[in-house]
């Protein structure tokens, strides 16, 4: 007996020093991080496990991240060497990753494809690819067809974007007091108004569109200079202002939190908001059941020319990874359209990247006719075609330190929205501070 | 008689006692010094380097303190603001906890449920708390601009506008102060009942009763609520990160939060210890003050060790 057991042991140790051999075999696991809720991170779980099955000896672990947390999440994590392999990033924060070296070399990554993601939307560091946004999101505008309906008046072009003043005149005749007189009326009530006409979103970033829209630049195209304290870019944020401030057909907002959707269309009290394409997905489908929201879509109102920006948060391989080939090989399975299409293109959160989806009539066909969009046709015009013709990109392709700049420019609008200061006071008194953290101090 | 109940310690004895006391010090006086003392050198260290979270640090020397004081655009509104928000919140707090523990120390009926109603806030989640308030707060919708209107009042931005925010986010601040009410209750409670009945017999109406007899009593406590709720609030960080994000413009950019911005959402470490370590001394400068005007006011039983 006693034998046996020795034998037995012995056969253990020996089984127990065959395991490692085989370990080399074992999948190989790595971390993919990304912002949301961990609602949304099952479902990206989930296309991470179909990957799987098809590479068998790559395991892709999702990491939840909240998203307003998330770019101090990863700061934090790569200051701790801790950074996940690959990931999903905040537009904002790519150029300076890039030149702390803190992102994979992705020079590779295209080699031998047959498509390229659009020009537009490559992240550039000194004229150098750095990173793919792994979707295309424009800005557009949203509208409520039930109040146009109300107010009998005739829906926006979604071809054709409305002037400036066109906007402030339709917005007039949206904005209704508790009275039921709107802002055209000279009994209207401008301290108690149940329905507002417009919400612009004053959410940072999104306001560079109307500089560029009112001939300005925030940044000299090359990305050598800030102009933002240019007449043109000054004026395009008092236009924005004044719509509260003058007009009274936008509720006042601080532009402090990134909702002009959710508090606008979604809300069901305000006519039309502009906002970003995945909003279709992320909250006004649900607003169709919960609210029984009846929306369109249209381009951008214009100042001096028809613009739009667009922009994607992009999947980068992170350089501190031990696996960059793995990690790699997931992030260009996953950047392709077909892979993420049930869970973020068909939903109508994410516009896809390659330039086929726009200008092939099938492949558009396949990504829009589905029920979670607005009226095909419609968005056919008003973002599809409107992101081939008017889309440029959002400044953090090509200027770094954006994250550090559209926060102090979010605090130093804060008294233009209030109506406290101009926007040419605000923005002249503040400018050398502005260039500073453009400069990166 | 005296002489003999005191017992003559020698030196041995003394020595041994103390070495008894030291030992037993050991424990706190490691936990001070690797928990409070090394960090905050540490943070003082790196606050004289440039560095970024990765790669190595460069010495800049005092290079950061300069920039914080000449050219960065929100720390001198940073430490106005902070300031501003810890003397209302501590001034209401002190103020309205005095007054509901005084409340609350007489005989009322349902005295235990509404003890737990002015508590609660205190427990309640934070975050659950701020968003509460948001909403009451609102501008266009909110439940206090729809009070107001009733009587004819205009709509009020309470955290829209750069004047009102503070004294709002204030009162927030206020409404939550349940715990300095328990530790008055508390004091209300041990101030001794001989020196009432005395009062009271020689002629003391309730009103110089509370002003000659509870007050004095109850300054060592008030003294403690003051010192902590300035500590706390003067380290304000949770309606910012809640509900303004600094603004409007930098009125609620509080010091805790601008430091929190700079190190992790800008990455900027050694920048973000420059402002750790300001606002560290502005605590300190606050607590002193705090001690040296307390010896005026303050009533102590136990004499002045």
């Amino acid at each position: 007996m006693r034998k046996f057991t020795t034998l037995l042991l012995a056969m253990l140790m020996i089984f127990a020093m065959a395991v490692p051999a085989y370990a080399a075999e074992e999948p190989v696991t790595i971390t993919y991080s990304y912002w949301g809720t961990p609602d949304e991170a099952a479902s990206v779980q989930a296309v991470a496990d179909k990957f799987h099955e098809e590479y068998p000896n790559i395991i892709v672990e999702v990491m939840a991240i909240p998203n307003e947390e998330y770019t101090a999440k990863l700061n934090t994590m790569a200051a701790g060497g801790n950074l996940p392999d690959c990931g999903i990033m905040n537009e904002n924060g790519v150029l300076d990753f890039a030149s702390k070296g803190l992102l994979a070399d992705i020079s590779e990554m295209y080699a031998g494809a047959d498509a390229m993601p659009l020009d537009s939307i490559t992240f550039k560091s000194e004229g150098k690819p750095v990173a793919y946004s792994a979707a295309n999101e424009i800005l557009f505008m949203y509208y409520n067809k039930d109040m146009f309906d109300a107010a009998g008046l005739e829906y926006p072009s979604a071809t054709e974007a409305m002037t400036w003043d066109e906007f402030i005149e339709t917005a007039k005749l949206l904005t209704l007091d508790k009275n039921g007189k709107n802002a055209a009326d000279p009994e209207f009530d401008p301290e108690n108004i149940v329905q507002y006409g417009c919400v612009v979103d004053n959410w940072t970033w999104q306001l560079e569109v109307f500089a560029l829209s009112n001939g300005g630049r925030w940044f000299s195209e090359d990305g050598k200079e800030c102009t933002i304290n240019d007449p043109a870019v000054i004026e395009s944020i008092q236009k924005v202002a004044d719509l509260t401030l003058v007009e009274h057909v936008m509720p006042y907002n601080a532009g402090l939190e990134d909702n002009g959707i959710q508090r606008s269309i979604a809300t069901g009290n305000v006519a039309m908001a502009t906002g970003g394409a995945w909003n279709v997905g992320t909250c006004l489908n649900s607003a169709r059941d919960d609210i029984g929201l009846n929306y369109g879509v249209a381009r951008l109102p214009m100042m001096e020319r028809s613009v739009t920006i667009c922009t994607g948060g992009p999947q980068v391989v992170f350089s501190q990874t031990k696996h960059p080939a793995e990690a790699m090989e997931f992030i260009k399975w996953y950047m392709k359209e077909e892979n993420s299409w049930d869970s973020l293109i068909a939903t109508g959160i994410w516009m896809p990247i390659l330039e086929k989806y726009y200008t092939d009539p099938e492949l558009t066909a396949k990504w829009i006719e589905n029920p979670n969009f607005p009226d095909a046709e419609e968005y056919k015009a008003a973002v599809v075609d409107y992101a081939m013709e008017c889309a440029e990109s959002t400044c953090w392709y090509y200027i770094p330190h954006t994250n550090d700049f559209i926060n102090l420019l979010r605090s130093v609008l804060g008294p233009v929205w209030t109506g406290e200061q101009t926007a040419e006071q605000a923005i002249t008194e503040n400018f050398d501070a502005l260039n500073d953290v453009f400069l990166g101090f | 008689m005296i002489s003999l109940k005191k017992r003559k310690i020698t030196n041995s004895q003394l020595r041994t006692e103390t070495k008894t006391a030291y030992l037993c010090l050991i424990p706190s006086i490691i936990g001070l010094i690797v928990l409070t003392y090394v960090p905050l050198a540490a943070v003082f260290g790196l606050s004289l380097f440039r560095w970024e979270g990765v790669g190595t640090p460069q010495w800049v020397g005092f290079a950061n303190y300069v920039r914080l004081f000449t050219r960065d655009p929100y720390f001198m509104d940073s430490i106005k603001a902070t300031v501003y928000f810890a003397m209302l919140a501590v001034a209401g707090s002190i103020i309205y906890s005095l007054v509901v523990a005084l409340l609350l120390n007489r005989k009322i009926p349902a005295r235990g449920f509404f003890r737990a109603v002015f508590y609660l806030p205190y427990v309640l989640p934070a975050m659950a708390v701020y968003i509460g308030w948001s909403w009451l707060y609102e501008t266009n919708f909110g439940l206090f601009n729809y009070l107001l209107s009733l009587v004819g009042i205009n709509k009020v931005m309470f955290i829209g506008s750069s004047e009102l925010v503070v004294p709002s986010l204030a009162l927030i601040a206020v409404w939550l102060s349940g715990n300095l009410i328990v530790i008055f209750l508390a004091g209300f409670q041990n101030v001794p009942r001989v020196y009432h009945e005395a009062a009271e017999i020689d002629g003391a109406n309730s009103w110089q009763r509370f002003w000659n007899v509870t007050m004095p009593c109850m300054t060592p406590i008030i003294f403690y609520n003051l010192l902590m709720a300035l500590i706390t609030n003067l380290q304000v960080v949770t309606p910012a990160l809640a509900l303004t994000n600094g603004g409007p413009g930098n009125s609620s950019c509080f010091l805790s939060y601008l430091m929190y911005t700079y190190a992790f959402r800008s990455g900027k470490l050694s920048y973000a210890c420059a402002i750790a370590f300001i606002s560290f001394l502005l605590i300190g400068i606050f607590t002193i003050i705090l001690f040296v005007t307390s010896k005026s006011w303050m009533f102590s039983e136990g004499g002045d060790d």
